[in-house]
């Protein structure tokens, strides 16, 4: 998927006018926030920070020794009877998945949820050499009817309303007007049963992959994931390589604060392990499996001071927390991840310059690494890209010229004294209030008010103050 | 050289992040739970089941049970079956043939009823272990809008880290020997139309547990 994060000002402005939207994203990321709170502490809230630092510790354990662990799951999938393949890039997922594909005879295809495949443009690759690809995520069959992309990792439809999808409905698969959504939901099933069992290939994506055992991970809550896994002769996986983890002990306790952390649970409905293709003597599951290991761009980011944010498990706590997120959405932030974890892999995953307005999209709030299950530091990450994209001359000339203006008298004391007099003076001639014509400067000050300049510098009130305690004092 | 040595070799010359990171300790369970009080376990087990909207039929003896299981499928008259044998209840088979209840062929995805049997349950969160294996499909649990899961209280374990500690006990090639092991936390759902719950999205939209007192067994 190609970015549009360097629209994000342009994107984020036209959200802000866009009640609707809005509402739906408030609606939902506040409801998500509070049964977070609720699930993660559900035994005190000591017992939840002590769950997130374990759990933090799990995933630094495993970036610890990524290498190695990527060769025991290798070595114990293939051991399980999966066929195990390596891609650099997006376009190397596509050759492979092309070539299974083909290999396999396959004509239709149906997915569950996978945002790697969004990353590489899959259903597009699959599309263009002629097979037909269906998400069965309700959110994702939703917006791939809709023609857009996900603008949330856990809940896609984030930003849509129960009319507007009823009205997609209603328009492009003919279903009979209703206002109920359980209806609309039998519908939609009804719809992607016929396909679910006549796809010859299902692709997921993994949540995790637990190296010991060379076992594939999944967290559904609808059971298309276990559809795609079951029914299809062929199973495709889609997996970061930033995914594993050491042991089944460090997989437990993973796998149950991950949905905690999305969506409030204390486990998803369906808590898949998968150790291999069906096996002799069982009559269903899939004849072959194919675990691709994904790497597209986290070798790079593994190299940095960024590592850690390799640790992340995807459970959109982020977004839900930030109030950036919240006001604009997730269209805004132009690719895959949205939110302050998109914030941050956007720029380190895709292109620095063309990202280069999502480090700014935070007020810094730190709400995002409170929330997040494996306590990862994004408001830091989100200072030191901006301090990289200083340093690559990623920054917009008025704010380049401002800021050297501003180090220059802030270095001078009599320089500062003289400016600050001088604002006193001027803010008189200035008009009051918002929106400020000021030029190059309007995009700072059109949301913003100026704040008032006092009548006397600090340092003259200060020298004044001292100045009449030494007279009482003497008197 | 290949990507896959292409990429190993490149985080093998990154510096090695979190070099510094913790042994594995023993985690703290993510629930914490009394583990040595069996009546407590058990009412827990009953309690965060009903509280995902699965149907807790606990039953003293197999006739009750056989009873339990009759009433969900009726008036259906053919069912979507794991093999008897991984299905602890005694005269199951029976029961059913005498109600004119035929055990549907692998594969038949029109039965609205699937019953099947699980590896354990867990306590904390009133989920079910369900493994596959000859005789025990997967689609049994999956495609019908129904599922009926047969379980003996004494197959309840505290928590997922408690059935894991067994796991490990009995070594990890068993589960390794299971190409597809799901824990099931009550009937599939979605809340992805403007955040409403909606039950039975792909998968069941009921899960009826047949828990069967561990005395009842023969």
């Amino acid at each position: 998927m190609r970015s549009e994060a360097g629209r994000f000002v342009t994107a984020a402005r036209q959200a802000l006018t866009d009640t609707p939207l809005q509402d739906a994203v408030k609606r939902a990321t506040d409801t998500a926030a509070r049964k977070r709170d609720l699930a993660m502490f559900a035994d005190g809230r000591d017992h939840g920070e002590a769950l997130r630092q374990q759990a933090a510790a799990a995933r630094h354990r495993a970036l610890s020794q990524l290498p190695a662990l990527l060769e025991q799951a290798e070595e114990r999938l293939t051991a399980n009877g999966a066929t195990v393949l390596w891609a650099t890039d997006d376009a190397e997922v596509c050759r492979h998945v092309q070539a299974i594909a083909a290999r396999h005879n396959v004509q239709r295809v149906t997915k569950s949820k996978s945002m790697i495949s969004e990353e590489v443009g899959l259903n597009d690759a699959l599309i263009a050499a002629g097979i037909d690809v269906l998400e069965t995520d309700l959110g994702e069959f939703i917006i791939q009817l809709a023609e857009e992309p996900p603008s949330h990792i856990v809940t896609p439809v984030i930003h849509k309303s129960k009319d507007a999808i009823r009205d997609l409905f209603v328009e492009k698969l003919g279903m009979p007007p209703t206002d109920d959504a359980q209806t609309m939901a039998r519908f939609a099933r009804e719809h992607l049963r016929a396909a679910f069992l006549s796809a010859e290939m299902g692709i997921s994506g993994g949540n995790f992959i637990i190296a010991e055992t060379g076992t594939l991970c999944l967290v559904t809550n609808e059971g298309n994931g276990r559809m795609v896994t079951t029914l299809p002769r062929v199973h495709v996986a889609l997996v970061g390589i930033e995914k594993v983890v050491a042991t089944l002990e460090d997989y437990a306790l993973l796998t149950q604060v991950l949905p905690r952390s999305a969506t409030g649970q204390a486990l998803a409905v369906y808590t898949h392990m998968i150790n291999g293709p069906r096996r002799p003597g069982e009559n269903d599951g899939p004849e072959a499996l194919y675990v691709i290991l994904v790497d597209n761009g986290r070798s790079a980011i593994y190299e940095t001071e960024y590592a850690e944010v390799l640790g992340c498990i995807r459970c959109g706590a982020c977004m839900n927390a930030c109030p950036i997120y919240e006001a604009t959405g997730g269209h805004a932030y132009g690719w895959v991840y949205p939110g302050p974890i998109g914030a941050v892999i956007t720029p380190l995953l895709t292109d620095l310059k063309e990202a280069s307005p999502l480090p700014h999209a935070s007020s810094l709030c730190g709400k995002c690494r409170e929330v997040c299950p494996v306590d990862i530091d994004l408001p830091r990450m989100l200072l030191d890209l901006r301090r990289d994209l200083v340093n690559a001359g990623h920054t917009p000339p008025p704010w380049t010229v401002g800021i050297r203006a501003w180090s220059a008298v802030a270095r001078s004391p009599r320089a500062f004294n003289a400016a600050a007099r001088a604002a006193h003076i001027a803010q008189h001639a200035l008009p009051q209030g918002r929106k400020l014509p000021l030029g190059p400067l309007g995009g700072w000050t059109a949301s913003r008010n100026l704040p008032k300049v006092a009548a006397q510098p600090f340092r003259a009130w200060w020298a004044a103050r001292e100045k009449a305690r030494d007279r009482d004092e003497q008197s | 050289m290949s990507s896959r040595d292409a990429i190993l070799r490149k985080l093998r010359a990154a510096q090695t992040p979190f070099a510094d990171a913790p042994p594995p300790d023993p985690h703290l369970p993510v629930v914490p739970l009394d583990t040595g009080n069996r009546a407590a376990l058990i009412e827990r087990f009953i309690a965060q089941a009903e509280a995902l909207s699965s149907a807790i039929h606990r039953c003293a003896s197999p006739d009750e049970a056989h009873a339990a299981i009759l009433r969900v499928i009726a008036p259906d008259e053919r069912v979507l079956c794991w093999d008897f044998a991984h299905i602890p209840l005694p005269g199951l088979d029976a029961a059913l043939d005498r109600a004119g209840i035929a055990v549907a062929p692998p594969g038949d995805a029109s039965a609205r009823v699937g019953i099947t049997g699980a590896d354990a349950a867990l306590a904390a969160t009133g989920s079910l272990v369900i493994s596959s294996g000859p005789g025990k499909a997967r689609q049994v649990s999956l495609l019908p809008l129904v599922h009926i899961a047969v379980v003996r209280v004494d197959q309840i374990v505290p928590h997922m880290e408690a059935w894991i500690a067994a796991l490990r006990a009995a070594g990890t090639d068993a589960f390794a020997a299971a190409s597809s092991t799901v824990i099931v936390s009550g009937p599939s759902r979605t809340a992805d139309i403007a955040m409403e719950l909606i039950l039975g999205m792909h998968g069941p939209g009921a899960l009826h547990i047949v828990l069967l007192d561990s005395e009842a067994q023969p």
